[in-house]
């Protein structure tokens, strides 16, 4: 492919020429071709980043108590992030280069007002530690979700009992991905059934990969009531007195 | 006598296909290949397991660094009528006029420092100290100096590296990043103002060990403005 022959009409003539063969070595372009390649190949970025969406509560505090009452005592729980240090250490721990997170988390509502002192939050503390473990296949080779993420299927049970349903008709081809989308959407949004309401609350020291981690558990557990909130005195001496108790 | 003759094999290796098939996989790269915006700090962002893809255009990426610095990056439509550079411009300007509203040292950039601006990639330094910074960056024998100053790595101590940020609550008397934040939606450019307001125009990039206290104040101050929806940058979760 490479050569080009030249043939001068069968050498009839005086001038008898040579037959010539021009080859062209490409080894050199593909060398090249290869550098180049290689150039590309490591500049680019195949992955696209994802995305998380979040919705903060609007500062104006009317929202906020609307949103707050709907929230009965015994469907709220609440999760409090904070990374894991050594007592009397304001060093996170890492490992790998990655800080360790810890999840507490309490159901109901806390004291406020008047009633939050340092004796009346040790005697009434309901904090429970938990942590962030990815699903655990047990001998049926059936993934069972463990830590934090047990503890909000188990409170948002009968939502993902209906999905399942759902998932499962999905599967044997009875309805189509659009049907199970909207049939979805309706099992979230139902008010018949019993769905937790999740506040979310960190400490400043615990690391921002926690709070996406906390909020994927969310997706994974099909919550619709969850949101954002700041760290109130209560929840800070609930925490340190729970600390206190146990990191001795 | 009973001498073989081997026949002389030429050894030359034909590689005509073989540059026919690397020119065609180089065609491919280099028309895929999206350039890694260079950024004033590298971040890993934390993993996650949703699946939304990032946004193309028409955003703007907040860069958050472990210290807590920020750093804006436009991406907006160049199909549409607002190319970067021509909303970079508009930015500047709102952005000015923001400012001088409530300071007394006014600020105010000749036509080449716009010109500058709008060519930039990430931004971050004190409105007070742009003119400066643009300076350096407009001109090719010192925009190494404005790279490392964005870096924050300037020889220049006065340098500040960041758009100043603060915990601040007051709606009415806003700090340097809310301004920027402010004007963005108040460019005439109502394709980035509508993506703000769906919650798709503000991606915020942070690395996974920046304690949440200075995510809150990132987060805080633009709920001080009332951008309650916005986006968080994440990667794929490997594994689950």
């Amino acid at each position: 492919m490479a050569e080009v022959q030249q043939n001068d009409g069968g050498g009839k003539g005086k001038n008898h020429q040579k037959k010539m063969t021009i080859r062209v070595d490409f080894t050199p372009m593909v060398d090249m071709n290869m550098l180049l390649i290689t150039f590309f190949m490591l500049c680019t970025t195949m992955i696209k980043s994802q995305t998380l969406n979040i919705a903060l509560p609007s500062n104006e505090k009317v929202d906020n108590v609307e949103n707050m009452s709907q929230a009965s005592a015994d469907d709220a729980i609440t999760i409090i992030l904070d990374a894991k240090r050594k007592t009397g250490s304001m060093v996170p721990d890492t490992v790998n280069g990655k800080v360790v997170n810890e999840v507490y988390y309490f159901d109901g509502k806390p004291l406020n007002g008047e009633a939050v002192t340092n004796e009346s939050v040790a005697a009434n503390n309901n904090l429970q530690k938990a942590e962030f473990l990815a699903d655990e296949v047990n001998g049926q080779g059936i993934p069972q979700a463990r830590g934090i993420r047990k503890i909000i299927q188990e409170r948002n049970k009968e939502v993902l009992k209906k999905l399942e349903e759902y998932k499962k008709q999905f599967r044997d081809g009875k309805i189509d991905q659009a049907k199970y989308d909207e049939l979805a959407k309706q099992v979230r949004k139902d008010e018949n059934l019993k769905k937790p309401v999740i506040i979310i609350k960190s400490t400043p020291e615990a690391s921002y990969g926690a709070l996406v981690e906390i909020l994927d558990e969310m997706q994974i557990n099909s919550i619709s009531k969850y949101q954002i909130d700041n760290m109130e005195k209560v929840d800070s001496l609930m925490l340190i007195d729970y600390q206190n108790r146990h990191h001795k | 006598m009973g001498r073989v003759k081997i026949a002389r094999k030429s050894t030359f290796i034909d590689m005509t296909a073989m540059s026919d098939v690397t020119v065609l996989l180089l065609t491919f790269f280099m028309l895929t290949s999206t350039f890694l915006a260079k950024e004033p700090a590298t971040v890993v962002t934390p993993p996650s397991v949703s699946e939304e893809k990032v946004q193309e255009t028409n955003f703007v990426q907040v860069l958050v660094s472990p210290e807590g610095k920020v750093w804006l990056t436009m991406n907006n439509d160049t199909s549409a009528n607002w190319s970067n550079e021509r909303m970079r411009m508009a930015l500047l300007d709102k952005v000015s006029e923001i400012y001088n509203e409530s300071h007394k040292n006014k600020v105010s950039f000749t036509p080449q420092q716009k010109l500058t601006f709008s060519k930039l990639g990430a931004f971050g330094v004190p409105l007070s100290q742009m003119g400066e910074f643009l300076d350096l960056a407009g001109n090719t024998t010192t925009s190494t100096q404005a790279d490392k100053w964005l870096q924050g790595e300037s020889e220049n101590p006065k340098h500040i590296t960041g758009i100043p940020i603060d915990d601040n609550k007051d709606e009415n008397r806003p700090n340097e990043f809310q301004m920027w934040m402010k004007a963005l939606r108040q460019t005439d450019n109502e394709i980035l103002a509508g993506a703000i307001k769906d919650g798709t125009g503000v991606a915020i990039k942070a690395d996974q060990n920046t304690s949440y206290g200075t995510m809150h104040r990132v987060m805080d101050n633009l709920q001080t403005i009332h951008m309650n929806k916005f986006t968080l940058l994440t990667a794929l979760k490997a594994g689950e």
